[in-house]
């Protein structure tokens, strides 16, 4: 490997100039939306014929401000976008949890186990996936009524949570991911008689661990960004999330550019944070090698 | 193999069956728990209802608790639940919840969701409350747009005020075009004027771009479509009741897709009525066609003047479409609510302290003459007010008006980009009624 | 069908193995039955109606009368054809690219590869309305970021969003930096899961950089390549919230999709519920043909 690095072939330099240069591209429109969220009014609409302020001429929290003006009680005082901002990332956490738990047992299950109807539950899975959430989302909501979540702060945040755990993606991706186990392994610790259970937790899961991490993040993420069903099941003003709350603070002519940039600057430092956590799961996928050899 | 994804799927049916029953078993425990939100303050006989709120007060202004909180210490026996909803996703939310049964009970529009909402049956009748008010209404149309198919009244209005054009008086002068305006009286001025006005701005190139006839988007319609009504007299609506868009209507499109091509207006066939208002907010645009009250306030600027003027029209006599804010009442099968509903909605309109109040938070006009001029002393607000005179037919609340707006979109977007208006008329004439 | 390869095994082992396997399943089963299985059958139920906003939703049966509607309409077939230009440039490309992107990244030093990974992610963690008012403005035709830089080259600006050609390759384009920052992350992890031993051992048999990808690597990503095709599949399927905050649709048509078309019918024109729904089961229809098309052609070479 170590020599290999030394090594500056003409496609290495090409990789790294498209990189950087594709990298600048991507980073845009973040560094563009936490540079609006600090800029004056007169910053963010510039006038025909001005140039682009690429910098901030001066950092004012005046939109933070007014994001933040609104208080509530919620175990202390807090701005209310605080709050909208622990349901995001209560829904998400608890999402991920679930989904992570759910998915990889039965990831597992649909790619190193041979039973009866398998196929069949797992096709179920994938065509599920395939159906636009639209048209789950009117009887959905008529279930959660039923159900009695939708009259409660709490109720309705689990009634957003539900079906993010229920959506088949996570156990795609886990069964994709177990579809990697070697069976001799799994063999092996049959034979030295360990339960479904413990092969399960000591011999699969370490295996899968690079997928448990990018699952965990993709749910994370996937329920942080689910806009219709937050919609349709949130309806207080308590149990909004930081995506319907700053949706909630644009009228139907005007945008107000500077806090919903200040908004979304607000709503992605957390899932940013849990990347970057998360970050180090995925790379402990050395030890295959190790197993396999 | 057959038999066996017969038997899978009657595996799968029960299990979803058993899940159903003990999900159905289950989750009433839940609700007591999470139903500690509001403690204390609700005695027994206490009746909760909701009302979800357009921002037409205001976006996060708190006019919505203040009224409500007045309303419930004058009638201890009713709790408001307040949810805010924003123009963009919150007619999506509506029907949902509609269709889905958890609709809330009092909601604060305008009469093209509304009547739609009551014609399908799910709105109470307000025909007592309407009939008390009649006879204070401004003006007799306004009835109309709170009526529903069969007569019956579905919305208690509250406020109204006209659409009308905004133009950027710097740009103007700089051109020379300001001539054309007529900033005497009440500013009718005619077609005639505005093409030159228009092509003294491309002469002049004062801004980017003249005016631009925003084609795309959500709401903001009624002020391309007021411009194009206006232009030659034409309506929107046929005789007989049906969407249509007469020969004088194909004139207005023809001479709009002559400005156009000449460079004397710009197209925005990607731009919502939202980003033209930006647009001539940046001095991008000398004009905007969607100019209001409210707008004026979004998109005011300190680099230039901002001058208020009616759609031009070829006998100098515009007709305005206007913006109605009133209430409906949900039917959610209780009478108790619906009674409570009811004395809210009289209690944000008519309370002799709150009425008034209300109607100056909306930034529009009253519907009540006894609520005389609100703002006395205000130059522009007295200026529109008289423009009430100008209002012209309603016709937001006639079937198909939803279906009717996307065809609008789309028909604008095809004259300016493949020409041939009678066909791209056709075209809307037929799928506007479909 | 669910055939157990080795015959050896008894059937009370079968038996045992499909009960464990199916307590494995349980509770995501819970969830996915509970709360997706059951709204989709009567989403998909609603289809055979003409329920609608107008009827309270209390639709009577039609048969279906909605289906062979939606053969009729031609704003489907429009909305159809932009679907099938979306999937079939986005996908090849995001999965290509983002392979590309993984395998030039993952043996970096630590920091660069979490540096890039992260970046390439930045999109998808952004929220689509933030990244939608950025786009918006980048494409603006009198003063976007575009046309600002084109102009400083001497060119002339381009209506990019406002124009019915180029419209449609803007959604692509933002769809694509909003698709790979996923199948970059799995790419990652998965050519890191990759058998060190086997690549040496070609490397000493002298096979080429190509050859060990092709021969080595290849196959054992197959399983990642295969969910990255059909996640994109169905992503670039549905794409929607884009389409709705950019260009709803337009203009006149050009970047409607059916996703788009559906909701437009369901929460904005008409309201009809049952054709919208009968539009998402044709397209859900078409993605599992689709999907199970990947899976064919993908599945041919690893073995189970």
């Amino acid at each position: 490997m170590a020599d290999k690095k030394k090594r500056v072939t003409p496609y290495a330099v090409v990789c790294i100039v498209l990189l950087i240069a594709l990298a600048i591209f991507f980073i845009f429109p973040l560094y563009w939306i936490v540079t609006g969220s600090v800029k004056e009014k007169s910053d963010i609409i510039i006038k025909a014929g001005e140039a682009i302020k690429w910098f901030p001429t001066t950092i004012s929290w005046d939109n933070f401000a007014r994001l933040f003006k609104t208080q509530t009680d919620f175990i202390v005082k807090m701005p209310l976008a605080i709050r909208w901002l622990f349901n995001s990332v209560f829904i998400s956490v608890i999402s991920m949890l679930l989904t992570c738990i759910t998915a990889s047992l039965a990831g597992y299950a649909l790619a190193k186990k041979r039973f009866w109807g398998r196929n069949f539950i797992f096709s179920l899975f994938v065509c599920a996936m395939a159906l636009p959430k639209q048209v789950i989302l009117v009887p959905l909501l008529s279930e959660m009524n039923v159900l009695g979540m939708t009259q409660t702060t709490w109720g309705s945040l689990f009634a957003v949570i539900f079906p993010i755990v229920g959506w088949p993606f996570g156990v795609f991706m886990m069964k994709q991911f177990s579809e990697s186990i070697p069976n001799e392994i799994l063999e092996a610790a049959r034979i030295d008689g360990a339960g479904e259970l413990r092969t399960f937790f000591n011999v699969a899961f370490p295996l899968i661990k690079p997928g448990f991490g990018a699952l965990a993040i993709f749910t994370f993420v996937n329920s942080w960004n689910e806009y219709p069903l937050q919609l349709v099941m949130l309806t207080s003003s308590e149990a909004k999330t930081i995506a319907l709350g700053i949706a909630g603070l644009q009228s139907e002519m005007s945008n107000d550019f500077g806090l919903i940039m200040a908004g979304a600057a607000l709503a992605a430092v957390p899932i940013i944070i849990v990347f970057l956590c998360f970050q180090k799961y995925f790379t402990q996928g050395i030890t295959m090698g190790a197993v396999k050899g | 193999m057959k038999k066996k994804r017969i038997l899978a799927l009657l595996l799968a049916a029960s299990m979803s069956l058993s899940l159903a029953a003990c999900g159905g078993g289950d989750k009433p425990s839940d609700t007591p728990a999470g139903g500690t939100e509001t403690p204390g303050g609700s005695t027994a006989a206490q009746t909760e209802i909701t009302w979800w709120a357009f921002p037409t007060f205001g976006v996060d202004s708190g006019y919505e608790q203040e009224v409500a909180n007045a309303f419930m210490a004058a009638n201890p026996d009713v709790k408001v639940n307040i949810e805010t909803i924003d123009f963009t996703a919150g007619p999506d939310k509506l029907t949902a919840a509609i269709s889905a049964g958890t609709a809330p009970d009092v909601l604060f529009d305008a009469p093209g969701r509304i009547i739609e909402y009551g014609n399908a049956g799910y709105l109470v009748s307000l025909d007592d409350m309407m009939e008390a008010l009649k006879g204070d209404l401004a003006n007799e149309n306004l009835v109309e747009t709170c009526v529903g198919a069969d007569g019956t009244a579905y919305m208690y209005p509250i406020s109204s005020s006209p659409f009308y054009m905004g133009l950027n008086k710097e740009a103007l002068e700089k051109a020379d075009a300001l001539q054309y305006v007529n900033l005497e009286g009440d500013r009718a001025w005619t077609t005639e004027n505005f093409v030159k006005m228009c092509e003294a701005l491309s002469a002049a190139g004062a801004t980017t771009v003249p005016g631009i006839v925003y084609c795309g988007g959500q709401g903001g319609d009624q002020g391309t479509r007021a411009l194009v009504n206006n232009l030659f007299s034409s309506s929107i609506v046929g005789e007989d009741g049906k969407w249509n868009i007469d020969a004088n209507g194909v004139k207005a499109l023809e001479q709009l897709k002559a400005m156009y091509d000449s460079g004397a207006l710009d197209a925005g066939f990607d731009m919502a009525a939202a980003d033209e208002l930006q647009k001539f907010q940046q001095e991008t645009a000398a004009m905007t066609f969607c100019w209001g009250t409210s707008n004026a306030k979004s998109y005011a600027s300190e680099d230039f003047t901002q001058i208020s003027v009616p759609f031009p029209s070829d006998d100098g006599k515009p007709e305005l479409e206007y913006l109605v804010n009133g209430f409906c009442v949900f039917n959610n099968k209780d009478d108790a609510k619906i009674d409570a509903a009811k004395r809210l909605v009289a209690f944000i309109c008519d309370d002799a302290e709150w009425g008034p109040k209300s109607v100056k938070q909306s930034g529009a006009f009253p519907v009540r003459t006894s609520f005389g001029n609100l703002y006395e002393g205000d130059k522009e607000m007295s200026l529109l007010a008289s423009w009430i005179g100008y209002y012209g037919p309603y016709y937001n609340t006639r079937a198909g008006f939803a279906t009717m707006r996307t065809e609008w979109w789309n028909m604008l977007q095809r004259v300016f980009q493949e020409g041939d208006v009678q066909a791209q008329v056709d075209i809307f004439n037929t799928n506007a009624n479909a | 069908m669910g055939k157990t390869k080795g015959s050896k095994r008894s059937l009370v082992l079968q038996r045992r193995e499909t009960v464990v396997s199916y307590l494995f399943l349980l509770p995501a089963l819970f969830f996915f039955v509970g709360f997706v299985i059951t709204p989709m059958v009567m989403g998909i139920l609603t289809s055979f109606t003409d329920a609608s906003l107008a009827n309270g939703n209390q639709g009577t049966f039609i048969g279906l009368g909605n289906y062979a509607r939606l053969f009729k309409d031609p704003v489907f077939w429009k909305s159809a054809w932009n679907t099938v230009v979306i999937v079939v440039v986005a996908v090849p490309t995001v999965t290509a690219f983002s392979l590309w992107v993984g395998s030039a990244i993952y043996k970096m030093r630590s920091g660069a590869r979490s540096f890039f990974r992260c970046v390439f992610y930045l999109p998808v963690v952004t929220g689509s309305v933030a990244v939608v008012v950025v786009w918006k403005w980048m494409f603006d035709k009198y003063d976007g970021l575009f046309n600002y830089i084109i102009n400083a080259f001497g060119g002339k600006g381009l209506a990019w969003t406002g124009d019915a050609k180029l419209a449609l390759w803007c959604i692509i384009l933002i769809l694509f930096t909003t698709s790979i920052g996923q199948p970059i992350v799995l790419y990652v992890a998965a050519l890191g899961n990759v058998d060190q031993s086997l690549v040496e051992a070609a490397q000493v048999d002298g096979a080429t950089k190509l050859q060990v990808f092709w021969k080595i690597k290849w196959p054992q990503i197959m399983p990642t390549t295969l969910y990255v095709a059909v996640i994109t599949t169905i992503n670039s399927f549905q794409c929607f919230a884009l389409i709705q905050l950019l260009t709803s649709g337009g203009p006149n048509y050009s970047t409607s999709t059916i996703m788009y078309y559906l909701y437009e019918i369901a929460f904005r024109t008409t309201k009809e519920f049952g054709y919208a729904d009968a539009m998402g089961v044709i397209l859900a229809i078409v993605i599992a043909l689709f999907s199970a098309l990947q899976f064919k052609v993908m599945n041919g070479g690893t073995t189970e």
